[in-house]
């Protein structure tokens, strides 16, 4: 760095940023930094809360290759990722275009979208509970009237996976209104002008507006992916069943069982803080994996600006 | 520090003396009254009915007040359990989970507070008791039982069964599928999964804890597994049984499953009379049928104990107040209004449960030589989690009982044992 | 346009506009639809409750699940908890997110950039990975069944916040801070007289998602809080259900009474919300 005026004037500068910066790099040093580097250790012991670590080397990881409930729980969140994203960021395209359309009471409009995600998950899991049940809820009762098939979504183990994806997707409404936002800023004139050439609408979708917003999709998906990577409240409230202290599976077939609801059973409920810091590691590495590999296929079929 | 006067010390000497006298005061006022909290497990009716013994043990002396909560969640037991400062004093649990927290040294050690139990059934104080050392008490007992709705099986003609074969020729009479294959009534059901298919499993002369160790694989327990999966759930296809379950309505309201008849046979605890004859129910109960009749009334033994954890904050007082809910009348109170089984003894042929109808079916069964009590596991809560994960697999018809019995066999070997 | 071609509406316009209200309310309906049932449901007796098929309209209406879930559950408790939590967590991310913010966008000293990445980083984290750590933390320290795990963090900066204030700063025009720093105005009166004022619409915002999302928190007010004075209305609402054996009525009721005080927020600071979340993400 070139100094235009003496080294004490870069000092200022440093001390002043430090000092302006301070609550975060204490934050990262106390919730961050060390926290990470104490679970790394921790996955690498036997303990519990009430006992002190004892080293045992790459045991916990050893058995989570072999735990058939962890590879479920894995199963199952990658199931909740790979569906819930791409039909969460395919509705949301859909709602910003309706959205979209010159229509009076936007306010109203986009306020209703966006109500269901500041409802709390709690509230809404067990809400989602009770319009899933297979007798007393509306769910079915609207897909009967529809002549659509009924599932048991509680009931069944395929289904179950499904029904956490559905209530997930009762808060698209953010993603909705970033779309919503994002097309408003795509220049009308490329929409005339490919109107001129004749384009159809989905033509023009395809070549206009999904470039143009492909950059608000890269950061969409990364996002979504982080959150449903560990989705914790949702199944875990809507796998409660009600009126009995003891335990029973996480879901259907343990279909709602995700990777967080075990990693607390094991730190909580088994006392096995080691294999679940061990789990903790192992989710942070498919994060970072998953977001690289995003990152790096951007290249592809992101598009910056209309330069 | 400056040099005192002897005015200074003066003022001094009778500032100390004052605060000593302050000290001593306040501290005598602090002895006079112990609060201490009774946090527990129980809620709604029973829970008010364990508020009314914790008023009685406060109007009965002046030395303690017990304050009540109600905190349903075993993991925010646990939480707290964990901290430095206990939350509560004193707590319940069930007796599956002593050993594994006294290893954990989170529970205190009671020897040395001189409990009698002679009282209690050898059985239950094997749970309860690590290495000679006493970590828990119970307060009440549990076991399971076949609970029929005579109304259902009379107009069926059916008799209450006393053996399997005789119970699968009632379930094949009773269940009742409509014309688009639904489900409209199971002749035998289950309200608590686990605790059902453990009891089908002893019936049949299994034991999935046998000689103390985990033992998922038993061949007589799967074959019990093998009955339940057969005779009630292979009829009807897994997918219309497991749709017609999940439609019930909450365990013990209203809508009960069976107090709306939604099954006719239902293996359950002896909670179960007080709730059914409130219920306006026409209903019975027969000793659970075993294979032979020699297994007649078999049955296992669930325990509600209470316990102090170690971080307890008044631990004198706890253990007062733990003796007054073990004693006989207490006990028998409380026990009573819950409809639960007295864990004495002595307390079985209490009058008292006379207004109980049917309840002496489960009161004997606590001298009955097929009534299953658990050792003392470290292992309990995960094996009882992936047992629940295993019966779910096995009712969704994903597994047969013994491939799903072999994958928590499979995950034995990581338990702490 | 032509003027004369917006004087008169086609049949075909007003058709496609007929067409867009239809999607439109379509759409709204489908997000709203469980909170009727949620509404009507907490109005509706037992027996209206569990009828099969299901009638959204109750046939009796009820205040009975209402006064069943405001005696059985201490609301007004869980409520002022929540709020004092919630409040005190929105004070410390207007205290400690714009100052660092304000570090990564108008100061400029080395290790800036090193800064900013952590920033961003971290807002990667899976909150499990440091979840357990974190708790033998405060339990080491005796602060578990208190507030103060669930606070302190706000006051040293949340990456999300810090990076969606910075995003903003970064636009504000450095003129107006060489101005100030010619009369001779202090880093500190800078940030706090001028910078701040202008960068009031991102502070409204973070205000108000911290505000909603301590509000809803679970997992945190569920390991940290072992007292049920000291309950959220979170957890409080989830321990309901283990106590009462789950009656739907008085549980409907119970969630109608957890989502309003969120709702007339979410109402009154729309603005900032729709706003927020869009520059968020823009940005």
């Amino acid at each position: 760095m070139r100094l235009a005026t003496p080294g004490r004037k870069n000092g200022w500068a440093l001390f002043k940023g430090l000092a302006f910066a301070s609550p975060f790099i204490i934050g990262f040093l106390v919730l961050y930094a060390w926290p990470i580097l104490a679970s790394g250790y921790y996955s690498l012991a036997d303990f519990s809360l009430f006992k002190p670590p004892r080293f045992i080397g790459l045991a916990n990881y050893q058995r989570m290759l072999g735990d058939a409930k962890f590879w479920k729980s894995l199963y199952n969140t990658l199931f909740f990722t790979c569906i819930g994203v791409p039909v969460d960021i395919t509705l949301s395209l859909i709602g910003a275009h309706i959205l979209n359309m010159k229509l009076r009471g936007q306010a109203l409009w986009r306020a209703l979208v966006y109500l269901p995600s500041i409802v709390p998950a709690v509230a809404a899991g067990f809400l989602w509970r009770w319009l899933l049940n297979s007798q007393y809820g509306f769910v079915d009762e609207i897909a009967r009237s529809l002549h659509l098939p009924q599932p048991a979504w509680l009931a069944d183990p395929l289904w179950g996976s499904i029904a956490v994806v559905v209530v997930l997707m009762w808060t698209v409404g953010g993603t909705m209104l970033i779309y919503h936002a994002a097309l408003k800023d795509v220049p009308h004139e490329l929409y005339e002008a490919a109107e001129l050439d004749g384009a159809s609408h989905w033509r023009r979708f395809l070549d206009i507006t999904w470039p143009m917003v492909s950059p608000v999709t890269l950061f969409q998906i990364i996002v979504l992916m982080i959150a449903f990577l560990q989705v914790f409240t949702q199944p875990f409230v809507l796998s409660k069943d009600p009126g009995l202290a003891t335990q029973s599976a996480v879901g259907p077939g343990d279909s709602m069982l995700s990777y967080s609801i075990y990693l607390f059973q094991n730190a909580f409920t088994f006392l096995k803080m080691g294999y679940a810091s061990a789990m903790a590691w192992v989710l942070l590495i498919v994060t970072l994996a998953i977001t690289l590999l995003l990152l790096w296929s951007a290249k592809k079929w992101v598009f910056y600006g209309n330069r | 520090m400056h040099t005192l006067s002897a005015r200074g010390a003066l003022k001094s000497a009778l500032g100390v003396a004052a605060a000593v006298a302050l000290t001593v005061g306040l501290a005598g006022n602090a002895y006079a009254q112990t609060q201490i909290t009774f946090s527990y497990l129980w809620g709604g009716a029973e829970g008010k009915a364990l508020e009314e013994i914790i008023a009685d043990f406060n109007a009965s002396q002046k030395d303690i007040v017990v304050k009540g909560v109600s905190s349903p969640d075993m993991t925010k037991q646990l939480a707290s359990m964990s901290s430095a400062k206990g939350a509560f004093d004193i707590s319940d649990n069930f007796a599956s989970n002593i050993a594994s927290w006294a290893n954990q040294g989170i529970l205190l050690p009671l020897n040395d507070y001189k409990i009698d139990v002679s009282d209690f059934p050898d059985n239950v104080m094997k749970q309860l008791t690590v290495n000679g050392q006493l970590f828990s008490v119970p307060i009440a007992s549990h076991n399971f039982q076949l609970i029929y709705n005579k109304k259902l099986l009379d107009a069926t003609g059916v008799k209450p069964p006393t053996t399997t074969a005789e119970l699968a020729d009632a379930i094949k009479k009773l269940t009742k599928v409509d014309a688009s294959g639904n489900v409209t009534q199971l002749g035998l059901g289950l309200t608590d999964v686990a605790a059902g298919l453990k009891t089908i499993g002893y019936a049949f002369g299994g034991d999935w804890n046998r000689g103390d160790k985990p033992t998922p694989t038993d061949a007589k327990f799967v074959k019990g597994l093998q009955f339940y999966y057969d005779n009630v759930v292979a009829p009807v296809t897994p997918a219309a049984y497991n749709k017609f379950v999940a439609g019930f309505g909450p365990y013990m309201s209203d809508q009960d499953s069976f107090a709306t008849g939604k099954m006719a046979m239902v293996i359950d605890g002896e909670w179960r009379s007080k709730f059914n004859t409130q219920a306006g129910m026409n209903w019975g109960v027969v000793p659970m049928p075993g294979e032979t009749p020699a297994l007649l009334g078999s049955t296992w033994v669930d325990v509600s104990t209470i316990f102090i954890p170690t971080n307890s904050p008044n631990k004198e007082a706890a253990a007062t107040f733990m003796k007054y809910l073990i004693s006989p009348p207490a006990m028998e109170k409380f026990s009573h209004v819950l409809g639960n089984l007295p864990a004495r003894l002595s307390l079985t042929k209490s009058a008292v449960y006379n207004d109980l109808p049917n309840f002496t079916v489960w009161l004997e069964a606590l001298n009955n030589p097929n009534t299953h009590g658990l050792p003392p596991s470290l292992y309990m809560s995960e094996y009882n989690t992936d047992l629940a994960s295993a019966f779910d697999q096995m009712l969704q018809g994903l597994q047969t009982p013994q491939a799903a019995m072999q994958s928590v066999a499979d995950r034995v070997a990581s338990y702490q044992q | 346009m032509a003027i004369a071609e917006r004087a008169v509406a086609s049949p075909r316009a007003v058709l496609l506009k007929l067409w867009g209200y239809v999607l439109v309310i379509g759409l709204a309906l489908v997000f709203v639809f469980p909170f009727i049932v949620m509404l009507t449901t907490a109005f509706k007796v037992s027996s209206d409750i569990f009828s099969a098929p299901p009638q959204l309209w109750p046939h009796t209406w009820t205040l009975d699940n209402f006064a069943a879930a405001l005696t059985e559950l201490p609301f007004w408790r869980y409520l002022g908890n929540t709020v004092l939590i919630a409040v005190l967590s929105v004070l410390g991310t207007l205290v400690a997110s714009p100052l660092v913010a304000y570090s990564l966008a108008k100061l400029h000293w080395p290790g800036r950039n090193l800064l900013f990445i952590t920033v961003l980083a971290t807002m990667m984290l899976p909150p499990q990975v440091t979840l357990i750590p974190i708790y033998m933390m405060w339990n080491g320290l005796g602060a578990t069944n208190s507030y103060i795990p669930l606070v302190v963090p706000a006051f040293l900066g949340t990456p999300f916040f810090i990076f969606l204030i910075r995003q903003f700063l970064i636009q504000v025009p450095n003129e107006l801070i060489e101005a100030a720093k010619m009369d001779g105005g202090s880093e500190l009166f800078i940030y706090w007289d001028i910078v701040l004022p202008i960068a009031r619409p991102a502070l409204v915002t973070s205000a108000v998602f911290q505000f909603v999302w301590t509000w809803t928190d679970f997992l945190n007010p569920l390991i940290y809080l072992n007292d049920d004075d000291h309950y959220t209305l979170s957890v409080g609402l989830y321990s309901f259900l283990g106590e009462h054996g789950v009656q739907w009525g008085p549980l409907m009721a119970a969630c109608v009474l957890f989502t309003l005080p969120a709702v007339v927020i979410f109402i009154i600071g729309q603005r900032y919300f729709i706003g927020g979340v869009a520059a968020g993400a823009l940005k």
